[in-house]
């Protein structure tokens, strides 16, 4: 039996030294987060939750107004000639974490890695319209172009990064060094980031907590202090009636879409597209499964957008007109369209895809739905492998998508335009827009496409998601962003002390 | 037990091992998903795509990719994530605490729950304690984590206000997950001594003992319960291994850091060599737990003699 005596000492063993691990500080604030961030480089982050907490890190040259206009963040700019724009720094957000100044040889450093093709960035595609970066002493950058494009500025919201440590190798993916209003403090354990507020000092913390039951536990139980997003409608409404805690909602950007493959020999045809667009009740979706947690949407871009269409005619949940559609395609309750919709393995799109599955059931549609794992469900989209599936496009600022998601060029590998979707009118009119160097003109042509692509329908558009930030009511200050970002963490105060 | 048995064992273990990591590496290439593309996105240029394919080694043919992994092994280098750019020996340090504590947690709740329960559901056969020990294991087996976790996370850390809801912040932060895990094994591992202990219980060993006058606590402790034993280490061996392989759903739960939802996590972003790194890890912890309960065997039953014939 010793070797049974040894084995519960072990145990006792572990238990103690277990039980050595410390609680955090008081006076954190402690933010609960789906995921962890991945990658705290910003010339390789790209997904939402590192793309956020960068934002807090590092500073940018350009930001975005509420309409998506680009401003001046760190740098104002002028165009000097149509392939020649001068970027100015301004004298605030220029100290490093690191106590070095922010010249513009670290505009330079930081573009000229991510335009290296050595370096691997995502973001490269979206800068390589640079040709050569040149400095001006300390403030002054210049980017000359390969070709005009007017929503160039737009394309410089990527943190900047100081050039002695990109030169030297930094590992800046886990030990960040921007001049933003947060500092990196450390990671003490997996997954949790903590960062200081550099103006009081004041930490904060970043939990990965995946489960929204959970997340909202937490939140109850003073575990963390607030969260934003990724919460099913039925928690909402169970927070509602809580005591001290507060809700804050507002208008989203995210655009949530079914798109279609236009090669698929049912999915091609535009009386079974408008068909489905009008046998979903998306009225109905929105006030009872979002529990009003989204706004109706028309087109990729919100009507508020500078570049977005006002005043489109959505299609109207009409049943009769959806079955004389389907008629006229040739199909009948006697002899059912039969459609696979695609979806990921997230609970919310699986729901959202039976919905939309029993709605278009009463219009004679039978709908079987997929459900994959992420990696492969993007992977059939990516390859045409589908006839119907849902996403959403989350952090669309400039029109550029446009091209990206609906030119006949961007066809995977090529783009995202992952429904083969091929329109000579819709071509032209994005190659207006883009070489159109007046914003009002760009404006138009873009509102006209709008116009067109809801006429022939490579997506349905469902609406965009409010964005929804919960907090204790300890926690004030916080300004919930259009594009839900975590800006707000910077005036963002704790009052229970 | 002679020499020759135990490196005949770990030899099967090593290649059991390598047999797995080159399956399941030849399985990953295979499922739909490039990593690249999930790297770069959909707008990057296929000279970027390749170039970015080329830098990581996804460019040679898959055995080369494995031999270089292999090569990569003996130098102990399990090289780096995709997405984070860390290395996985970092990364694998970071959970494998995390595992190695809820798997003993949950094992330590599981057989300070079963054994007991399995002994009195034994000896008293046929009674209401019998019953309810019975009761208690199908409940425990049919209960989902899914929905334990959060009732557990209700009841004790909402209402009662005893333990933190998730996370891994000391002792106290691992006994909802522990309990939540270890229901199962508990359920089971009892059910299994209840059914050993009454094999053993009818001997004539046992009737000796009993007719020798010693007290009923001795009969089953001395003599029944050390015949009982080997059955019941061999599922604690197997189940101990598949807690070190990671509990997706109770560290999801939980929030748990540790390797089953970093696995997961990894499969879906395509992220391979944390893939490699996360089941060569746990195909170690396979074959050195089932290895090591091998050789305890020898310990608990002097009868048996590991690697001698006769």
């Amino acid at each position: 039996m010793n070797c049974i005596r040894y084995l519960l000492l072990s145990i006792c063993l572990v238990l103690v030294l277990s039980a050595c691990s410390s609680d955090a500080p008081d006076g954190v604030i402690r933010m609960g987060l789906t995921t962890a961030p991945t990658n705290l480089d910003p010339r390789f982050a790209t997904d939402a939750v590192s793309s956020r907490i960068n934002r807090l890190i590092y500073r940018r040259l350009v930001e975005f107004d509420a309409t998506g206009m680009p401003v001046p963040s760190i740098a104002s700019w002028t165009q000097v000639t149509p392939t020649h724009y001068r970027f100015t720094l301004q004298d605030q957000g220029r100290s490093y974490h690191h106590k070095k100044q922010l010249f513009a040889e670290d505009v330079k450093a930081t573009f000229d890695s991510i335009l290296d093709p050595a370096t691997g960035s995502p973001h490269r595609s979206t800068v390589e319209v640079i040709q050569r970066i040149a400095t001006q002493g300390n403030s002054q950058v210049d980017f000359y172009l390969k070709h005009p494009d007017s929503l160039f500025p737009g394309y410089l919201s990527i943190g900047i990064l100081p050039a002695d440590l990109i030169m030297q190798g930094h590992p800046f993916s886990t030990k960040p060094v921007g001049s933003g209003p947060f500092s990196f403090h450390s990671w003490p354990q997996e997954g949790v980031l903590r960062l200081t507020r550099i103006r009081d000092n004041r930490q904060f913390e970043f939990l990965p907590v995946p489960d929204p039951s959970v997340r909202i536990l937490k939140l109850l139980r003073g575990e963390i202090d607030m969260l934003q997003n990724d919460l099913p409608p039925e928690l909402l409404s169970y927070l509602a009636g809580k005591t001290g805690v507060s809700i804050q909602q507002r208008p989203g950007n995210n655009f949530s879409y079914l798109g279609f493959n236009l090669q698929d020999r049912f999915t091609s045809q535009p009386d079974i597209r408008r068909a489905i667009a009008h046998g979903i009740d998306r009225e109905a979706i929105i006030r009872h499964f979002l529990k009003d947690g989204a706004k109706p949407a028309q087109a990729l871009l919100p009507p508020h957008h500078w570049a977005g269409a006002k005043g489109l005619k959505p299609y109207r949940f009409d049943q009769q007109l959806a079955r004389e559609l389907l008629q006229q395609a040739g199909f009948s309750r006697q002899s059912p369209l039969r459609l696979v919709y695609k979806t990921s393995t997230d609970p919310f799109r699986v729901r959202l895809a039976t919905l939309i599955q029993s709605q278009l059931s009463q219009i004679g549609i039978e709908m079987e739905v997929n459900s994959h794992d992420w990696g492969t469900f993007y992977s059939d989209v990516k390859a045409g492998r589908f006839q119907l599936y849902s996403l959403a496009w989350v952090g669309v600022k400039t029109p550029d998508i446009f091209r990206y998601v609906f030119h006949s060029a961007s066809v995977p590998p090529g783009g995202a335009n992952r429904g083969r979707y091929s329109s000579k009118v819709v071509d032209s009119i994005i190659d207006q827009a883009e070489s159109s160097a007046d914003f009002t003109h760009k404006a138009l042509h873009y509102q006209q496409l709008q116009k067109q692509l809801l006429a022939d329908l490579p997506y349905i558009p469902l609406w965009y998601e409010d964005h929804i930030f919960v907090s204790r009511d300890t926690i004030t200050g916080y300004n919930l962003a259009a594009d839900g970002n975590y800006d707000g963490l910077a005036q963002v105060q704790l009052n229970n002390q | 037990m002679n020499t020759g048995y135990i490196i005949s064992r770990l030899s099967s273990a090593l290649l059991v091992v390598v047999g797995v990591v080159s399956i399941v590496f030849l399985l990953i290439h295979l499922v739909p998903g490039d990593p690249v593309e999930v790297m770069l996105g959909e707008s990057a240029h296929a000279a970027d795509r390749e170039a970015l394919r080329a830098a990581l080694g996804l460019d040679l043919p898959l055995l080369q990719q494995l031999f270089n992994y292999f090569h990569g092994l003996a130098s102990l280098d399990l090289g780096q994530s995709l997405h984070s750019q860390r290395p996985i020996s970092n990364i694998l340090a970071d959970r494998l605490p995390a595992t190695l504590e809820l798997a003993v947690y949950a094992l330590l709740f599981a057989v300070v729950i079963a054994i007991p329960l399995g002994i009195i559901a034994a000896v008293r056969k046929g009674s209401m304690a019998d019953v309810g020990a019975m009761g208690f294991s199908m409940l425990g087996v049919s209960i989902p984590n899914f929905w334990m976790g959060p009732i557990l996370i209700l009841i004790f850390s909402l209402w009662l206000g005893v333990t933190p809801v998730s996370g891994r912040s000391g002792v106290e932060s691992v006994i909802l997950p522990a309990i939540t895990l270890g229901t199962a094994l508990a359920a089971i591992l009892a059910r299994m001594v209840r059914s050993s202990l009454l094999e053993v219980l009818n001997e004539d060993f046992v009737r000796t003992a009993r007719a020798k006058g010693l007290p009923e606590s001795k009969v089953i402790w001395r003599h029944a319960m050390r015949n009982a034993w080997l059955p019941v280490i061999t599922l604690m061996g197997l189940q101990l291994g598949t807690l070190l392989g990671g509990a997706v759903i109770t560290e999801t739960v939980f929030s748990w850091p540790g390797l089953g939802s970093l696995l997961v996590e990894s499969i879906q972003k395509r992220d391979y060599p944390v893939v490699q790194g996360c089941v060569l890890v746990i195909s170690l912890a396979y074959v050195v737990v089932n290895t090591l309960t091998d050789l305890v065997y020898a310990a608990i039953d002097p009868r048996i003699r590991l690697g001698e014939d006769g």
